[in-house]
């Protein structure tokens, strides 16, 4: 991680947290539109952040022992189980699979 | 989120002593393995703590580190970083609103927010019990986290190969626990099926980290296919 990648997510995370608190959120109450679209973000970025860390290996895309524990994974927080074990469940089922492979 | 608070309900639910130790626990395991991960892709000892001790978001490490283990530039895994930690801006909102009165106290709390504390927090009937347990779920968080990133700077040189051992396992699963109840609601399946879907499509054909910003365009979709009455 680089210098650069340190200040400028130090910065994203403490500035959108204070410009959520202060700015955002007054002008967000006036446009409930926008409140909707932001609401909505992290579930859309989240879910292709996990994409590109479960089925990915740089650019090309990869069916290995990491999607088995995020569908293990998946099954638990469907079955609202407590994060830690949703956690656990998906290293141990990705760690068996490639032991056994 | 739903403003309506009926003055004459009971106390929202307070922290058990088990709740703070699982925070607790929780935290202390998502740090240990940030620190593994962030060593194990090349990060120095020393940049990995302040890194994980200073940005106060591990969802924008982790989005950092795909994009940049993708073989993307460092400005596409920061502003894939950026864009994740809108989240914590959205978290901001909704709980300085239910903040006693008062810019210091409210910024104080607005740059720790993170889904546990503001979920407990929000719930609370009154801003003082609001106040209160915020910082007292905060305080469980942090001393694991804390403990967490200082025990995974040391473990970080030693464990060797993390795949073994199924730790890049752990945050796609540690990401999806976290915007589990956002997928219960239709809107949020939507979005983020499609956020997942445009990632995964544009993954081969574009340059690294831009599937993951141009996955925001999923809530254009998920507003468009589920229209909520005009109020």
């Amino acid at each position: 991680m680089t210098t650069l990648a340190i200040i400028m997510l130090t910065v994203a995370a403490w500035g959108q947290r204070l410009a959520g608190a202060f700015l955002v959120g007054p002008l967000l109450e006036r446009r409930p539109v926008l409140s909707r679209a932001a609401n909505l973000i992290p579930a859309a970025v989240v879910m292709a952040v996990i994409v590109q860390l479960t089925i990915a290996n740089g650019r090309t895309l990869v069916l290995d022992e990491r999607l088995a524990g995020l569908a293990v994974a998946a099954l638990l927080v469907w079955r609202k189980a407590p994060f830690i074990v949703v956690v656990l469940a998906a290293a141990a089922t990705t760690a068996l699979l490639r032991s056994a492979t | 989120m739903d403003e309506s608070a009926d003055p004459d309900e009971v106390a929202g639910p307070r922290l058990s002593k088990a709740d703070f130790a699982t925070m607790g626990i929780t935290f202390f395991s998502l740090g240990v393995t940030l620190q593994v991960l962030l060593i194990d892709a090349g990060t120095s000892t020393t940049r990995a703590f302040v890194a994980s001790a200073v940005i106060f978001s591990a969802t924008s490490e982790f989005a950092y580190l795909a994009v940049r283990d993708s073989g993307g530039s460092d400005w596409a895994a920061i502003a894939a970083g950026w864009i994740v930690a809108t989240r914590f801006g959205i978290l901001a909102v909704s709980l300085s609103q239910k903040l006693p009165q008062g810019n210091i106290r409210r910024a104080a709390a607005a740059v720790n927010a993170f889904d546990p504390n503001v979920a407990v927090a929000v719930q609370q009937s009154n801003p003082a019990a609001v106040e209160r347990e915020f910082w007292r779920t905060t305080a469980g968080m942090m001393i694991g986290w804390f403990l967490g990133i200082g025990v995974g700077t040391f473990l970080g040189p030693v464990v060797g190969d993390t795949s073994r051992i199924g730790l890049d396992a752990v945050f796609p699963a540690a990401l999806l626990a976290i915007i589990g109840n956002m997928l219960r609601k239709k809107d949020g399946a939507i979005a983020g099926a499609a956020g997942g879907l445009i990632c995964l499509t544009l993954l081969p054909v574009v340059p690294a980290g831009l599937p993951i910003i141009l996955s925001v365009f999923g809530v254009a979709i998920a507003l468009l296919l589920v229209r909520q009455p005009a109020t």
